[in-house]
């Protein structure tokens, strides 16, 4: 993977200043820390971003710590924590917490000129820092954490050189200097490339979806916050003037006992209908959501709690509208009117596809405007050059104008 | 004379940690935040990719609209041209006024809704020289098409306010070549209201003057 390969996808000026702070920093090391290599938004755009900066000279390696399944409960239980799940962590849980972070300090080479630990799992790592540029990457929203939990966690993310948050409302107020770098999708993965037309139609028939009307989806987990009850519900009211179809895809949730009852109660509601179809895509079903994407008429992302909702990007990445619940970073990316609808009701949402049903023209043009503001705002491209930006811009702390 | 080298630019978002939830809080604020944020907020339109053209051309006049729901403060707020302003603390001691104006004139609207505050971020510029360099009108057309959006904004907004210099690098250039031609083009370009233009825009302004004193580009 180069850089020469977005060069018909991103913007040339762009790709000049990445390969010019890429020069400035050829040669030096460059290190990502996570909590895995697979699943997840976070490990999906490393193992994309990863070989570009070292195509580019920068020696960059991705690590992952390792953990006991009792240290990834109460990760999970942290990351829900600082969430706003209101969860308390106990003594002993943060004793596991900090024994694995400690075991991985010890045995982890972390000499570099730049290290990046991603989200609060490795965030502990920090205190056996020796060397280097440090930077905790928080891609959660934090803004309403359990305060006890933050409490604890804080001490040690303040001792970072930097840290940086996907958008301002995520963020808390911190001692160190703290910088927006919103997520990004990457144009050429199997979850976005370009697909023919015979490998979409391959994928509808594969999953028993006849493309004989319009049809709208939503790709989410079934969790309450997704709420993919609302989305029938919407779907139903449009269905008395429209006839169409409603694809609800979602991960398998085993682990998960509150996905397990949302994903029953969306089956039984959906009894009797041979409209809604719901699909249970197991891991790594990037070309399959892909292919739903481009099949779709419209794209629903009808959550009341979002993070960034990076799944709104891919889809207007695929000129589809969008009609998403104005939470988290959707705002950021469905721009109201013009990439899609901002909804607030399930009787908003229906409401809206109406509208666009009606107006197979507007929903074009919202769609080739979605893929504009993506291309513009959230690609790969960019993420790398904010990176790039920020390394420089923390070994010039006390420059607000930095010549490269 | 030397030739005008291009330069393109990226802004880096810096968060102050401060947030607005009413206007009183945003009037604060604004008091002592510092003066890069103020620039910030009112040139990141300017840099910003749009694909379509926020209502106004400033954060505070779209969050005084959109979040505080305060149309008149918007329109207050959007009217102040930073173009006007050779120093950033003049700019902010504007912004004090028409707040205090307009809390003496109308009640303060009520506080926002969660996650609508106004947040306050500084940008740090990061600046590349390009290859793109003109010594004659013609090199200088041939650049200006071909350089990123940023460069016009660097060249043009930024080098005037926050760089501390009188003039835009584009007029500064062309008043600086001693040609009367030259000394045209750079006169009309400083007449321009460059708070009603995108980046875009301005470049294809900018082409269109060169190009009608221009027979030979």
């Amino acid at each position: 993977m180069t850089l020469e390969e977005y060069r018909n996808i991103a913007e040339p000026g762009e790709l000049r200043l990445i390969e010019a702070m890429a020069r400035r920093l050829d040669g030096r090391k460059f290190i990502h820390v996570n909590s895995t290599f697979t699943g997840g938004g976070v490990a999906e755009l490393l193992q994309r971003m990863v070989p570009l900066f070292n195509s580019m000279g920068i020696k960059t390696e991705w690590k992952v710590i390792k953990g006991t399944k009792p240290f990834f409960e109460v990760t999970k239980r942290i990351h829900n924590s600082l969430q706003g799940q209101g969860l308390m962590i106990t003594r002993r849980m943060w004793e596991t917490y900090e024994a694995v972070n400690e075991r991985n300090a010890q045995k982890m080479d972390l000499s570099a000129d730049c290290v990046f630990i991603h989200d609060p799992q490795p965030a502990m790592l920090i205190d056996r820092k020796k060397e280097g540029l440090w930077i905790w990457r928080c891609h959660i929203d934090i803004s309403a954490p359990d305060r006890a939990t933050w409490y604890i966690l804080k001490k040690h993310v303040e001792n970072y050189d930097a840290a940086i948050f996907s958008a301002a409302k995520f963020a808390q107020s911190l001692n160190i200097p703290q910088f927006m770098i919103t997520p990004s999708i990457d144009p050429l993965s199997e979850k976005n490339r370009d697909l023919t037309e015979e490998e979409v139609a391959e994928v509808y028939e594969r999953f028993g979806i006849p493309r004989d009307k319009p049809l709208i989806l939503q790709v989410s987990r079934f969790d309450p916050f997704k709420d993919p009850l609302g989305v029938m519900d919407a779907f139903f009211l449009v269905r008395k003037y429209h006839d169409c179809r409603l694809v609800l895809a979602g991960g398998t949730a085993t682990d998960d006992p509150e996905g397990e009852r949302v994903l029953a109660q969306v089956r039984e509601k959906a009894e009797g209908c041979p409209d809604i179809h719901i699909l249970l895509l197991p891991p790594f079903s990037d070309k399959e959501i892909n292919a739903l994407q481009r099949g779709a008429t419209i794209v629903l992302q009808k959550s009341t709690k979002e993070g960034f909702g990076l799944v709104v990007a891919e889809a207007l990445w695929k000129e589809r509208p969008v009609i998403a619940g104005d939470v988290g970073g959707i705002p950021l990316q469905v721009i109201d009117g013009v990439t899609g609808y901002l909804v607030h009701s399930i009787e908003g949402t229906a409401f809206r596809i109406r509208q666009l049903l009606q107006n197979p023209a507007l929903a074009e043009q919202m769609g080739r405007a979605g893929k504009e503001h993506i291309r513009r705002n959230f690609l790969i491209t960019g993420h790398i050059k904010h990176y790039l930006s920020l390394w420089i811009a923390m070994e010039n702390r006390d420059s607000s104008v930095i010549y490269i | 004379m030397e030739p005008f080298r291009f330069y393109e630019c990226t802004a880096l978002v810096r968060m102050t940690g401060r947030r607005a939830s009413d206007l009183i809080e945003f009037a604060e604020i604004i008091k002592n935040v510092s003066p890069a944020a103020i620039f910030h907020h009112m040139h990141q339109y300017f840099l910003k990719p749009h694909i379509i053209l926020p209502e106004y051309p400033n954060d505070f006049a779209i969050w005084a609209a959109d979040a505080l729901e305060d149309k008149i403060l918007a329109e207050r707020l959007a009217n102040l041209n930073p173009f006007e302003f050779t120093n950033i603390e003049d700019i902010r001691r504007e912004i004090l006024r028409i707040m205090t104006e307009h809390l003496k004139e109308y009640p303060a609207p009520r506080p926002v809704i969660k996650g609508k505050e106004f947040f306050f971020n500084e940008g740090i510029t990061l600046v590349v020289e390009t290859t793109f360099r003109a010594d004659t009108l013609g090199e200088f057309l041939a650049a200006l098409r071909e350089v990123h959006t940023s460069s016009i904004y660097f060249h043009f907004y930024e080098a005037r306010l926050r760089l501390g210099k009188e003039l835009d690098d584009f007029s500064r250039f062309f008043e600086d070549c001693g040609d009367p031609k030259c000394r045209e083009i750079a006169c009309t370009i400083r007449s321009l209201d460059p708070y009603m233009y995108t980046t875009e825009m301005l470049r294809r302004k900018i082409i269109e003057i060169v190009e009608e004193r221009c027979d030979d580009a």
